[in-house]
């Protein structure tokens, strides 16, 4: 790297974000690390524990270790799913038909209303004797389950309502799949590819970058699924959120109940790490792997 | 003779895969929407319409009123003033201070350039998590604790994805025009004021508007931040009209529905008004990621 | 964009608003815990009452307890709050309460509260940080409509658990949507069961330090499990997902008979159908003992800027205003008579027996044991009611419930322990707790 020409007029342009970076990002990851190794109220002074808060989450702590398990069954089902969801919307938004413009706003308005609205109108749909969904079912001859109040099938509801939002990811989609040139599917139509052979062999190469994409925003942002869960689970008393029987405690609804609830600001320090490591291996995870299926035209990146 | 019918069946073909695409997408779109009408149909129901059994789709006696409940049980003016106010303040914060980041991330060259913008880029995968507690403390300390400080203070340093975004479209103008305006004399704030910034109009729109949709639709810095209701946003409100309505003695699901919709409409007339403007950014932001 | 930069200028200045409230002496700030109507009614007779005392109250709305740790972190803690028994504990040893002896000493008014709402404000430390604002017991509401219909004598004061059971069971009807129950005989939710067990003979000590699951109380589990087993009430989390809550449930006559808090304001407001109220009915054979709760109370902060004023206020609020007159926690005044006159529908409903049974016998508050106020409660609590809840929804025998209660007792131990070593109390805190440590005989890890 060269001295640079602009020395220190670009520091001033960057310092906005370079002051909000010390100020809000550095200062209090460092903070944070110190608190994670304190207990602290936020009433009294924080007291030194050591790594005895790590000790506790990683060792001693069956509640956090069952929002751990929620948030990984939570992101298994709703990532993958969704991104199947989107593509399959995608695909159809990008056959080059009349009207399909209405379909495109009908997919993609849920994703940008306000989530906790969205969550009282789930809230409703998914009451089991008043709601839509069972109402559905009835006229098929099916029984549904308490939905939310069912263990079995409280995260299944989130993951159903979370299908309900896939319409930034199937923007990305689209935007990737119109990025297409028209010429690479001639070309393998030529070489007597049918549609299946041309969708494997031209578009999902094609596409693979906005996969790779969607699949680690999407696995950044459900492990950090929070609203919904805090919103649509508990009674009106605080504490409650996270049932039943804690099937859809998150962890960062945990780290929320800890931190904001219980005033545990030592212990829910250490949670946001143990978090924090959690997404950096999956994400580096999935990075590692896309080398292997993501390409990149003409290998830059 | 051979020709024809081929073109026969190739139209026939064409029909069926069109009409075939039509009704998948009917079918999807549907599903989609059913939501949101059956939202409005329980939002018009009286008290025992939203318990009747088979629901009433098309209310016998829709009743308006219950929109007027739900504004005023809920200040919905004054949760739309915060709101607004807020939202607005950080959308020009950010959309001012990001551009201007992002402009000296891209065409001035200083040391460490590119590993600030390495670090810039890597904070975008922190969960707020891991900051969230000590800013907490911090500004408790400050006495910003139910103050929209908190919620509006941190757009002054701009935002790592709409720094990114900037850039990227910077990178795109011509540096002919910098050139050109230097040789006029221009200094380097007066060419990103006036030349970069107007040129890079799209992405100032696109920018701001997905800023907005994460600033109106901000949950959880309100939920931690603010206390007092007359401070709330829509969002929050809504929620603590939820649990007003739930604890009390009787759930008026009909109100809160009411209410819930008309907290949707902002987002729904911004999206219908920049529907494009949504579409180009998340091309941009999506593809060159 | 001169436009916006104005708005933004503007936005600074409005959040800059209400920033720093620093209340001038005789101004008290009041978290106040109530309905909108009640927040109205209060804030006509403040003026009045500021006239008269020189103390004008400002009423901050209750925006839940987390919200009050959040101003108390903040130094914004208002002068006067709501706490419940072991938030109280708490807060008392982290330094955040006034002891009200040092505004309280020779006030007549102590006189005029019953004792055991005295004793109820006391912590460990034997400091009084809280006074009960209100008490309650529970009962029976039922529908004097579906009895009628189903040719059912109105339940009286004697009535037993089991011919409640009975009751229940011919009021149940079995031909709703898909099976389930149109109506149910009863529902009682789960934080009555602890009411249940007090009334069938479980005593939990005051202060005491350990989970104990006596045999009464098994029973009291079983009992209330049948219910649930026999379709005469419909389970909770089937409750919850109703999106209805119990004053609905019995107005529109998804139940016949439903267990709650005797007053209760909300649901006797709500209720258009014809109705009666009785006492929670015992188990056969077991002595007269009913629930009346005396957990919570007014407290005041130790930060509080006047001191004299805040408890003028505190006073004012509990017997002077007129949301809450005439107040059962005072023993000077004719509770049952002024919420007759309120309220023409508890005449004659049976309030006044329920009411007069539950002053006779009183049985207490199982909150205000154990499992509630000790510094035992917190962490006991945490680990049992997850099973608990997992009992209500009958995945976990109540047997199965009871092999736990040393695994609790010995957890709970040393989470007490640990905040021991960890946490800032004052030094008679500190001392009471090492003592119960010392008191807190625990089965020996297998």
């Amino acid at each position: 790297m060269t001295s640079g020409r602009d020395g220190r007029t670009g520091y001033l342009y960057i310092a906005p974000w370079l002051i909000g970076f010390l100020l809000l990002t550095a200062g209090p990851m460092c903070v944070s690390l110190y608190l994670s190794t304190t207990s602290w109220t936020m009433l009294t002074p924080p007291v030194q524990v050591g790594f005895r808060n790590y000790a506790a989450i990683l060792t001693d702590d069956p509640i956090f270790t069952v929002s751990l398990l929620n948030t990984l069954v939570y992101v298994v089902l709703s990532v993958p799913l969704g991104l199947a969801v989107a593509l399959g919307l995608a695909l159809l938004l990008d056959q080059k038909a009349k009207g399909v413009a209405i379909f495109r706003t009908a997919f993609f308005l849920p994703s940008i209303t306000n989530m906790v609205a969205v969550a009282m109108l789930w809230l409703w749909i998914f009451n089991p004797e008043y709601g839509l969904l069972n109402a559905l079912l009835q006229h098929v001859g099916i029984a549904g389950p308490l939905w939310l109040q069912s263990e079995v099938w409280a995260k299944p509801s989130l993951v159903l309502m979370s299908l309900w939002g896939v319409g930034g990811t199937m923007m990305i989609f689209l935007a990737a799949l119109q990025g297409i040139p028209q010429e690479l599917y001639e070309a393998a139509e030529l070489d007597g590819a049918g549609p299946l052979s041309r969708f494997i062999h031209v578009t999902v190469p094609m596409i693979s970058p906005a996969v790779l994409f969607n699949l680690v925003v999407g696995i950044i942002g459900t492990f950090q699924v929070f609203t919904q869960a805090f919103v649509m689970t508990g009674t009106a008393q605080p504490g409650t959120e996270g049932g039943p029987n804690n099937a859809t405690l998150f962890v960062v609804l945990y780290l929320y109940k800890k931190a904001f609830q219980e005033f545990r600001m030592g212990y829910a320090s250490a949670l946001a790490w143990v978090l924090f490591f959690l997404i950096l291996a999956a994400t580096v995870a999935q990075m590692r792997m896309a080398k292997r299926w993501v390409h990149y035209e003409g290998g830059e990146r | 003779m051979r020709r024809m019918d081929t073109s026969w069946r190739a139209t026939l073909t064409m029909t069926l895969r069109t009409s075939l695409l039509y009704g998948i997408l009917s079918v999807l779109g549907a599903a989609f929407t059913l939501p949101l009408v059956w939202m409005l149909s329980v939002s018009l129901q009286d008290a025992s319409g939203v318990f009747a059994q088979p629901f009433q789709w098309i209310p016998p006696s829709p009743r308006w009123e219950n929109y007027i409940d739900a504004v005023t049980l809920f200040p919905f003016s004054r949760y739309l003033f915060n709101t607004s106010v807020i939202t607005v303040s950080v959308v020009v914060l950010t959309v001012l201070s990001s551009s201007l980041v992002a402009y000296g991330f891209s065409r001035l060259r200083f040391r460490g350039r590119d590993a600030l913008f390495a670090v810039c880029l890597s904070t975008m995968m922190l969960p707020g998590q891991v900051t969230m507690i000590p800013l907490y403390a911090a500004y408790a300390r400050l006495g910003w604790i139910d103050t929209w400080y908190p919620l509006i203070v941190p757009a002054v340093f701009g935002s790592p994805f709409y720094i990114f975004l900037f850039r990227q479209f910077f990178m795109t103008i011509p540096r002919e025009y910098d050139e050109a305006a230097r040789l006029d004399g221009a200094g380097r704030f007066r060419i990103y004021w006036s030349i970069i910034l107007p040129l890079a109009r799209p992405a100032v729109a696109t920018v701001a508007l997905f800023c907005f949709i994460g600033a109106w639709n901000d949950f959880f810095n309100p939920l931690i931040y603010i206390n007092s209701p007359e401070k709330a946003t829509l969002t929050l409100g809504l929620h603590m009209l939820k649990n007003q309505i739930v604890g009390s003695g009787s759930v008026q699901w009909h109100v809160l529905m009411a209410a819930a919709l008309v907290v949707m409409i902002p987002n729904v007339i911004v999206f219908i008004a920049a529907q494009k403007h949504f579409v180009k950014g998340l091309q941009m932001g999506g593809l060159r990621g | 964009m001169r436009a916006c930069i104005g708005v933004v200028i503007l936005a600074v200045f409005v959040a800059g608003c209400g920033g720093n409230q620093q209340s001038a002496p005789g101004t008290v700030t009041y978290n106040c815990p109530a309905n909108a109507v009640e927040v109205a009614v209060l804030q006509k007779e403040i003026p009045a009452f500021a006239e008269t005392s020189g103390v004008t109250i400002v009423l901050h709305p209750f925006s839940g307890q987390e919200k009050l740790y959040a101003m108390m972190a903040a130094d914004k803690a208002p002068d006067i709050f709501y706490t419940n028994s072991t938030m109280r504990d708490e807060l008392a040893a982290s330094g955040r309460l006034l002891d009200l002896r040092t505004v309280a000493a020779h006030d007549p008014f102590v006189g005029r509260l019953w004792p055991h709402v005295v004793d109820g404000g006391m912590a460990a430390d034997s400091g009084w940080y809280s006074v009960g604002n209100w008490e309650f017991t529970c009962g029976v509401y039922y529908r004097k409509d579906m009895f009628d219909a189903a040719g059912i004598a109105y339940p009286d004061s004697a009535w037993t658990w089991d011919e409640m059971v009975a009751a229940a069971r011919a009021l149940t009807r079995r031909s709703g949507p898909g099976g389930a129950p149109a109506r149910y005989g009863i529902y009682c939710g789960s934080h009555f069961v602890e009411a249940l067990e007090i009334m069938n003979g479980s005593r939990f000590p005051r202060g005491g330090t350990r989970l104990e699951l006596p045999a009464t109380s098994r029973e009291v589990y079983r009992r209330y499990l049948d219910l649930m087993n026999d379709g005469l009430m419909p389970d909770l989390r089937t409750v919850q997902a109703l999106g209805m809550q119990a004053p609905q449930l019995l107005q529109t006559g998804r139940v016949a008979m439903l267990v709650e808090a005797v007053p209760h304001q909300s649901l006797i407001e709500a209720l258009t159908v014809p109705w009666g109220v009785a006492p929670l009915p015992r188990f056969p054979g077991k002595a007269p003992a009913y629930f009346r709760s005396a957990s919570g109370g007014l407290s005041i902060s130790s930060h509080t800027a006047d001191a004299r004023a805040s408890w003028k206020a505190l006073k004012w609020i509990i017997g002077g205003a007129s949301t809450y007159q005439p107040n059962p926690v005072l023993r000077d005044v004719d509770f049952v008579g002024g919420w007759e006159s309120r309220y023409a529908a508890l005449r004659g409903s049976g309030f006044r027996e329920v009411w007069d049974l539950s002053l006779r016998h009183n049985g207490g508050d199982p909150r205000f044991f154990v499992r509630f106020s000790s510094w035992a409660s917190a962490p006991i609590m945490e680990r049992l009611q997850p099973l608990l809840d997992r009992v209500w929804a009958r995945e976990l025998p109540v047997d199965e419930l009871a092999a736990h209660v040393d695994e609790i007792n010995r957890a709970a131990r040393t989470q007490i322990e640990t905040s021991l070593r960890t946490s800032v109390y004052g030094s008679s805190f500190r001392a009471r707790i090492e003592t119960d440590l010392q008191t807190m005989e625990v089965a020996p890890a297998p």
